[in-house]
Protein backbone atom coordinates (compact mmCIF):
# COMPACT_ATOMS: atom_id res chain seq x y z
CA UNK A 1 0.00 0.00 0.00
CA UNK A 2 3.03 2.38 0.41
CA UNK A 3 4.51 1.51 -3.09
CA UNK A 4 3.48 4.11 -5.93
CA UNK A 5 0.00 3.87 -7.06
CA UNK A 6 -0.83 1.77 -9.93
CA UNK A 7 -0.01 3.27 -13.61
CA UNK A 8 -3.12 5.10 -15.07
CA UNK A 9 -3.84 6.60 -11.58
CA UNK A 10 -1.71 10.07 -11.44
CA UNK A 11 1.76 10.40 -12.84
CA UNK A 12 2.57 11.93 -9.49
CA UNK A 13 1.52 11.27 -6.44
CA UNK A 14 -0.37 14.47 -4.64
CA UNK A 15 2.04 16.15 -1.85
CA UNK A 16 1.22 17.34 1.50
CA UNK A 17 -0.41 20.59 0.48
CA UNK A 18 -2.14 19.09 -2.27
CA UNK A 19 -3.70 16.89 0.23
CA UNK A 20 -4.83 19.42 2.56
CA UNK A 21 -6.12 21.58 -0.44
CA UNK A 22 -7.97 18.17 -1.86
CA UNK A 23 -9.43 17.72 1.32
CA UNK A 24 -10.51 21.20 1.83
CA UNK A 25 -12.45 21.14 -1.42
CA UNK A 26 -14.44 17.42 -0.35
CA UNK A 27 -15.36 19.79 2.91
CA UNK A 28 -16.91 22.70 1.68
CA UNK A 29 -18.31 20.59 -1.75
CA UNK A 30 -19.76 18.53 1.11
CA UNK A 31 -21.71 21.31 3.10
CA UNK A 32 -25.43 20.19 1.70
CA UNK A 33 -24.24 16.79 2.48
CA UNK A 34 -22.88 13.36 1.01
CA UNK A 35 -19.31 13.50 2.12
CA UNK A 36 -18.73 10.63 1.18
CA UNK A 37 -19.72 10.44 -2.51
CA UNK A 38 -18.16 14.02 -3.14
CA UNK A 39 -14.56 12.29 -1.47
CA UNK A 40 -15.16 9.42 -4.13
CA UNK A 41 -15.83 12.21 -6.82
CA UNK A 42 -13.10 14.67 -6.10
CA UNK A 43 -10.26 11.95 -5.13
CA UNK A 44 -11.37 9.42 -7.96
CA UNK A 45 -12.95 11.21 -11.06
CA UNK A 46 -11.50 14.72 -10.50
CA UNK A 47 -7.86 14.24 -9.45
CA UNK A 48 -7.37 10.71 -10.39
CA UNK A 49 -5.60 10.00 -7.90
CA UNK A 50 -6.99 7.12 -6.91
CA UNK A 51 -8.58 4.01 -8.93
CA UNK A 52 -12.11 3.62 -8.11
CA UNK A 53 -10.70 0.30 -6.61
CA UNK A 54 -8.36 1.47 -4.19
CA UNK A 55 -10.76 4.42 -3.12
CA UNK A 56 -13.47 1.54 -2.11
CA UNK A 57 -10.41 -0.85 -0.57
CA UNK A 58 -9.53 2.82 1.51
CA UNK A 59 -13.53 3.19 2.79
CA UNK A 60 -13.31 -0.57 3.56
CA UNK A 61 -10.81 -0.10 6.19
CA UNK A 62 -12.15 3.06 7.51
CA UNK A 63 -15.40 1.73 7.92
CA UNK A 64 -13.99 -1.42 9.85
CA UNK A 65 -11.34 0.47 12.09
CA UNK A 66 -12.53 2.91 14.89
CA UNK A 67 -12.96 6.69 14.45
CA UNK A 68 -15.75 8.26 12.01
CA UNK A 69 -16.16 7.22 8.72
CA UNK A 70 -15.03 10.32 6.49
CA UNK A 71 -12.23 11.12 8.88
CA UNK A 72 -10.74 7.66 8.52
CA UNK A 73 -11.02 7.78 4.91
CA UNK A 74 -9.39 11.41 4.60
CA UNK A 75 -6.40 9.63 7.42
CA UNK A 76 -6.09 6.84 4.90
CA UNK A 77 -6.12 8.82 1.47
CA UNK A 78 -3.17 11.00 3.20
CA UNK A 79 -1.28 7.54 4.39
CA UNK A 80 -1.44 6.36 1.33
CA UNK A 81 0.22 8.61 -0.42
CA UNK A 82 2.32 10.33 2.55
CA UNK A 83 2.52 8.52 5.23
CA UNK A 84 2.07 9.98 9.17
CA UNK A 85 2.16 13.56 7.38
CA UNK A 86 0.11 12.83 5.23
CA UNK A 87 -2.53 11.68 7.23
CA UNK A 88 -2.41 14.87 9.13
CA UNK A 89 -2.14 17.26 6.27
CA UNK A 90 -5.79 15.64 4.62
CA UNK A 91 -7.62 15.56 8.04
CA UNK A 92 -6.62 19.09 8.76
CA UNK A 93 -7.88 19.86 5.25
CA UNK A 94 -10.90 18.11 5.88
CA UNK A 95 -11.60 19.39 8.86
CA UNK A 96 -10.49 22.97 8.62
CA UNK A 97 -13.40 24.79 7.93
CA UNK A 98 -16.54 22.60 9.39
CA UNK A 99 -15.01 22.70 12.63
CA UNK A 100 -14.26 27.06 13.02
CA UNK A 101 -17.84 27.13 11.70
CA UNK A 102 -18.63 24.77 14.36
CA UNK A 103 -17.06 26.07 17.20
CA UNK A 104 -18.62 30.11 15.90
CA UNK A 105 -21.88 28.24 16.46
CA UNK A 106 -20.85 26.60 19.50
CA UNK A 107 -19.91 30.22 21.14
CA UNK A 108 -22.92 31.40 19.95
CA UNK A 109 -24.98 29.04 21.55
CA UNK A 110 -23.57 29.20 25.32
CA UNK A 111 -24.04 32.72 24.91
CA UNK A 112 -27.17 32.80 23.80
CA UNK A 113 -29.42 29.90 24.73
CA UNK A 114 -30.71 31.01 27.56
CA UNK A 115 -32.99 32.79 25.09
CA UNK A 116 -36.56 32.25 25.47
CA UNK A 117 -36.94 32.49 21.54
CA UNK A 118 -33.81 30.29 20.78
CA UNK A 119 -34.39 27.83 23.47
CA UNK A 120 -38.11 27.31 21.57
CA UNK A 121 -37.05 26.61 18.61
CA UNK A 122 -34.33 24.34 19.29
CA UNK A 123 -36.81 22.19 21.53
CA UNK A 124 -38.54 21.46 18.16
CA UNK A 125 -34.84 21.39 16.19
CA UNK A 126 -34.13 18.74 18.86
CA UNK A 127 -36.93 16.65 18.45
CA UNK A 128 -36.17 16.14 14.54
CA UNK A 129 -32.70 15.20 15.62
CA UNK A 130 -33.93 12.66 18.08
CA UNK A 131 -35.54 10.84 14.88
CA UNK A 132 -32.48 11.08 13.07
CA UNK A 133 -30.81 8.92 16.10
CA UNK A 134 -33.49 6.83 16.46
CA UNK A 135 -33.09 6.04 12.53
CA UNK A 136 -29.27 4.65 13.05
CA UNK A 137 -29.86 1.43 14.12
CA UNK A 138 -32.76 0.40 11.50
CA UNK A 139 -30.40 1.57 8.51
CA UNK A 140 -27.87 -1.50 9.81
CA UNK A 141 -30.76 -3.81 10.27
CA UNK A 142 -31.31 -5.02 7.34
CA UNK A 143 -27.89 -6.82 6.73
CA UNK A 144 -28.13 -8.72 9.68
CA UNK A 145 -32.02 -10.27 9.16
CA UNK A 146 -30.86 -13.75 8.19
CA UNK A 147 -28.33 -14.06 11.14
CA UNK A 148 -30.25 -14.91 14.24
CA UNK A 149 -27.11 -14.99 16.48
CA UNK A 150 -26.38 -11.61 15.33
CA UNK A 151 -29.67 -10.36 16.14
CA UNK A 152 -29.47 -12.05 19.89
CA UNK A 153 -26.40 -10.17 20.02
CA UNK A 154 -27.72 -6.87 19.18
CA UNK A 155 -30.98 -7.74 21.62
CA UNK A 156 -28.55 -8.21 24.53
CA UNK A 157 -26.36 -5.55 24.30
CA UNK A 158 -29.54 -2.83 23.99
CA UNK A 159 -31.15 -4.77 26.89
CA UNK A 160 -27.69 -4.39 29.13
CA UNK A 161 -26.77 -0.54 27.61
CA UNK A 162 -30.42 0.92 28.12
CA UNK A 163 -32.04 -1.23 31.05
CA UNK A 164 -29.27 -1.93 33.00
CA UNK A 165 -27.29 1.25 31.99
CA UNK A 166 -23.67 -0.79 31.46
CA UNK A 167 -21.10 1.39 30.33
CA UNK A 168 -19.73 1.34 26.65
CA UNK A 169 -15.95 0.21 27.46
CA UNK A 170 -16.88 -2.90 29.95
CA UNK A 171 -19.41 -3.95 27.25
CA UNK A 172 -17.16 -3.90 24.36
CA UNK A 173 -14.49 -5.09 26.31
CA UNK A 174 -16.55 -8.91 27.09
CA UNK A 175 -18.96 -8.95 25.00
CA UNK A 176 -16.36 -8.13 21.95
CA UNK A 177 -13.86 -10.83 22.28
CA UNK A 178 -17.19 -13.41 22.89
CA UNK A 179 -18.59 -12.33 19.94
CA UNK A 180 -15.51 -12.56 17.76
CA UNK A 181 -14.86 -15.72 19.13
CA UNK A 182 -18.25 -16.71 18.06
CA UNK A 183 -17.66 -15.57 14.21
CA UNK A 184 -13.75 -16.80 14.31
CA UNK A 185 -13.61 -18.09 10.29
CA UNK A 186 -13.83 -21.69 10.44
CA UNK A 187 -12.01 -23.74 8.54
CA UNK A 188 -15.44 -26.65 7.24
CA UNK A 189 -17.15 -23.55 5.55
CA UNK A 190 -15.01 -20.94 4.46
CA UNK A 191 -15.19 -17.08 4.60
CA UNK A 192 -17.24 -15.76 1.58
CA UNK A 193 -14.40 -14.06 -1.14
CA UNK A 194 -12.94 -10.74 -0.56
CA UNK A 195 -14.84 -7.59 -0.68
CA UNK A 196 -17.98 -9.12 -1.25
CA UNK A 197 -18.84 -8.03 2.50
CA UNK A 198 -21.33 -4.61 2.90
CA UNK B 1 -6.65 29.12 39.72
CA UNK B 2 -5.12 28.75 35.89
CA UNK B 3 -3.44 25.65 37.41
CA UNK B 4 -7.01 24.41 38.13
CA UNK B 5 -7.95 24.96 34.38
CA UNK B 6 -5.03 23.85 32.85
CA UNK B 7 -5.80 20.35 35.37
CA UNK B 8 -9.33 20.39 33.98
CA UNK B 9 -7.97 20.59 30.48
CA UNK B 10 -6.32 17.55 30.96
CA UNK B 11 -8.59 15.83 32.42
CA UNK B 12 -10.78 16.71 29.44
CA UNK B 13 -8.55 15.25 26.87
CA UNK B 14 -7.69 12.44 28.98
CA UNK B 15 -11.24 11.49 29.24
CA UNK B 16 -11.64 11.33 25.07
CA UNK B 17 -8.06 9.80 24.68
CA UNK B 18 -9.72 6.40 26.64
CA UNK B 19 -12.82 6.55 24.49
CA UNK B 20 -11.35 7.20 20.79
CA UNK B 21 -10.88 3.41 19.68
CA UNK B 22 -14.00 2.65 21.07
CA UNK B 23 -15.94 4.61 18.42
CA UNK B 24 -17.13 1.86 16.37
CA UNK B 25 -19.75 2.02 13.42
CA UNK B 26 -18.57 5.19 12.27
CA UNK B 27 -18.52 6.82 15.68
CA UNK B 28 -21.90 7.09 16.72
CA UNK B 29 -21.50 4.37 19.17
CA UNK B 30 -19.74 7.01 21.31
CA UNK B 31 -22.95 9.27 22.03
CA UNK B 32 -24.17 6.99 25.51
CA UNK B 33 -21.17 7.41 27.15
CA UNK B 34 -20.88 11.00 26.00
CA UNK B 35 -23.87 12.01 27.35
CA UNK B 36 -22.85 10.18 30.45
CA UNK B 37 -19.74 11.65 31.07
CA UNK B 38 -20.77 15.61 30.10
CA UNK B 39 -24.45 15.29 31.99
CA UNK B 40 -23.80 12.55 34.61
CA UNK B 41 -20.09 12.38 35.94
CA UNK B 42 -19.36 15.90 35.35
CA UNK B 43 -21.88 17.50 35.04
CA UNK B 44 -20.90 20.12 31.67
CA UNK B 45 -24.32 20.01 30.29
CA UNK B 46 -27.93 19.93 31.80
CA UNK B 47 -29.24 17.32 29.69
CA UNK B 48 -31.46 19.70 27.69
CA UNK B 49 -27.77 21.29 26.21
CA UNK B 50 -26.92 17.86 25.70
CA UNK B 51 -29.55 17.64 23.71
CA UNK B 52 -29.48 20.81 21.85
CA UNK B 53 -25.36 20.15 21.45
CA UNK B 54 -26.32 16.93 19.73
CA UNK B 55 -28.81 18.50 17.06
CA UNK B 56 -26.18 21.43 15.63
CA UNK B 57 -23.75 18.89 15.54
CA UNK B 58 -26.36 17.19 13.27
CA UNK B 59 -26.86 20.07 11.53
CA UNK B 60 -23.70 21.20 10.95
CA UNK B 61 -21.76 20.22 7.55
CA UNK B 62 -19.21 18.00 8.06
CA UNK B 63 -18.23 14.96 10.47
CA UNK B 64 -20.33 14.00 12.77
CA UNK B 65 -17.99 13.19 15.60
CA UNK B 66 -17.31 17.50 16.01
CA UNK B 67 -19.82 16.86 18.68
CA UNK B 68 -16.69 15.97 20.86
CA UNK B 69 -15.56 19.74 19.75
CA UNK B 70 -18.57 21.25 21.45
CA UNK B 71 -18.68 19.06 24.49
CA UNK B 72 -15.89 20.36 25.19
CA UNK B 73 -16.54 23.77 24.62
CA UNK B 74 -19.33 23.25 27.39
CA UNK B 75 -16.56 21.97 29.69
CA UNK B 76 -14.76 25.29 29.49
CA UNK B 77 -17.35 27.71 29.43
CA UNK B 78 -17.59 28.35 32.94
CA UNK B 79 -14.14 29.47 32.85
CA UNK B 80 -14.31 31.50 29.73
CA UNK B 81 -15.12 31.88 26.02
CA UNK B 82 -10.96 31.38 25.67
CA UNK B 83 -10.45 28.59 27.93
CA UNK B 84 -13.90 27.06 26.14
CA UNK B 85 -12.07 27.09 22.38
CA UNK B 86 -8.87 25.93 23.98
CA UNK B 87 -11.23 23.20 25.52
CA UNK B 88 -13.27 22.43 22.57
CA UNK B 89 -9.93 21.74 19.96
CA UNK B 90 -8.21 19.96 22.96
CA UNK B 91 -11.32 17.36 23.33
CA UNK B 92 -11.74 17.27 19.46
CA UNK B 93 -7.89 16.61 19.15
CA UNK B 94 -7.81 13.28 22.25
CA UNK B 95 -10.62 11.82 20.51
CA UNK B 96 -9.28 11.83 16.54
CA UNK B 97 -6.06 11.00 18.02
CA UNK B 98 -5.86 7.55 18.47
CA UNK B 99 -7.98 6.57 15.85
CA UNK B 100 -6.22 8.40 13.32
CA UNK B 101 -2.44 6.33 14.44
CA UNK B 102 -4.62 2.99 14.40
CA UNK B 103 -6.06 3.81 10.98
CA UNK B 104 -2.44 5.01 9.87
CA UNK B 105 -1.12 1.54 10.89
CA UNK B 106 -4.15 -0.07 9.08
CA UNK B 107 -3.53 1.45 5.80
CA UNK B 108 0.18 0.53 5.59
CA UNK B 109 -0.57 -3.31 7.09
CA UNK B 110 -3.58 -3.68 5.26
CA UNK B 111 -2.05 -6.28 3.08
CA UNK B 112 -0.81 -8.35 5.69
CA UNK B 113 -4.30 -7.63 7.69
CA UNK B 114 -6.90 -8.44 4.90
CA UNK B 115 -6.95 -12.10 5.43
CA UNK B 116 -6.42 -12.32 8.15
CA UNK B 117 -8.88 -14.46 10.48
CA UNK B 118 -9.05 -11.71 13.43
CA UNK B 119 -10.26 -9.11 10.74
CA UNK B 120 -13.03 -11.36 10.07
CA UNK B 121 -13.50 -11.73 13.20
CA UNK B 122 -13.45 -8.75 14.46
CA UNK B 123 -15.72 -7.36 11.22
CA UNK B 124 -18.48 -9.95 11.93
CA UNK B 125 -18.51 -9.83 15.95
CA UNK B 126 -18.41 -6.19 16.30
CA UNK B 127 -20.70 -5.41 13.63
CA UNK B 128 -24.18 -6.89 16.23
CA UNK B 129 -22.76 -5.15 19.17
CA UNK B 130 -22.63 -1.94 17.09
CA UNK B 131 -26.30 -2.63 16.04
CA UNK B 132 -27.72 -3.10 19.62
CA UNK B 133 -25.40 0.09 20.94
CA UNK B 134 -27.01 1.92 18.25
CA UNK B 135 -30.55 0.91 19.08
CA UNK B 136 -29.60 1.82 22.62
CA UNK B 137 -28.43 5.51 21.65
CA UNK B 138 -31.42 6.40 19.93
CA UNK B 139 -33.57 5.80 22.75
CA UNK B 140 -31.31 7.30 24.52
CA UNK B 141 -31.03 10.59 22.74
CA UNK B 142 -34.97 10.73 22.18
CA UNK B 143 -35.07 10.22 26.34
CA UNK B 144 -32.60 13.09 26.25
CA UNK B 145 -34.65 15.23 23.89
CA UNK B 146 -37.80 14.87 26.53
CA UNK B 147 -40.29 16.71 24.42
CA UNK B 148 -44.29 16.78 24.72
CA UNK B 149 -45.98 14.59 22.91
CA UNK B 150 -46.22 16.33 19.58
CA UNK B 151 -42.34 15.93 19.78
CA UNK B 152 -42.23 12.52 20.33
CA UNK B 153 -44.47 12.04 17.07
CA UNK B 154 -42.66 14.33 15.10
CA UNK B 155 -39.14 12.09 16.03
CA UNK B 156 -41.09 9.30 15.32
CA UNK B 157 -41.80 10.53 11.97
CA UNK B 158 -38.52 11.86 11.22
CA UNK B 159 -37.68 8.42 11.81
CA UNK B 160 -39.76 7.02 9.48
CA UNK B 161 -38.76 9.38 6.72
CA UNK B 162 -35.04 8.71 7.20
CA UNK B 163 -35.77 5.40 6.08
CA UNK B 164 -38.25 5.26 3.74
CA UNK B 165 -37.02 8.95 1.62
CA UNK B 166 -33.87 11.04 0.74
CA UNK B 167 -35.16 14.34 1.12
CA UNK B 168 -32.30 16.18 3.36
CA UNK B 169 -32.73 15.86 7.49
CA UNK B 170 -32.04 19.84 7.03
CA UNK B 171 -35.66 19.87 6.34
CA UNK B 172 -36.86 17.93 9.08
CA UNK B 173 -34.33 20.32 11.21
CA UNK B 174 -36.00 23.47 9.82
CA UNK B 175 -39.76 22.13 9.37
CA UNK B 176 -39.20 21.08 13.64
CA UNK B 177 -38.02 24.06 14.19
CA UNK B 178 -40.42 26.03 12.92
CA UNK B 179 -42.80 24.24 14.86
CA UNK B 180 -40.95 24.82 18.16
CA UNK B 181 -40.86 28.31 17.34
CA UNK B 182 -44.96 28.59 17.16
CA UNK B 183 -45.38 26.60 20.47
CA UNK B 184 -46.45 23.27 19.08
CA UNK B 185 -43.08 21.49 20.30
CA UNK B 186 -41.79 22.03 23.85
CA UNK B 187 -39.90 20.68 26.65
Amino acid sequence: MTESPAPGTTPSPPGLRQLFTGMLMVALSAFGGGLSAWSQRIIVEQRHWMSNEEFLTGLTVARLFPGPNQINMAVYVGTFFRGLPGALAALAGMLLVPFTLLMGVGLLYFQFHTLPALDRVLAGVVAAAAGMALSMGFKILDQYWKDPMALVLAAVTFVLMTFFHVRLVPLVLVAGPLAMAWYWPRPSHPPAPQGERR
Amino acid sequence: MRLNDLGHLLQVMGTFLGLSLFSLGGGNTLLTEYHHLSVEQYCWLRPSQFADIYALAEAAPGPSSMIVGLLGMGAGWPEGPGWALLSAYGAEIAILLPSTLLMVVACLSWNRLRDSPWRVAFERGLGPITLGILFAVGVKILKTADTNAAGVVVSLLVCVLMLRTRISPLWFMAVAGGLGAFGLINR
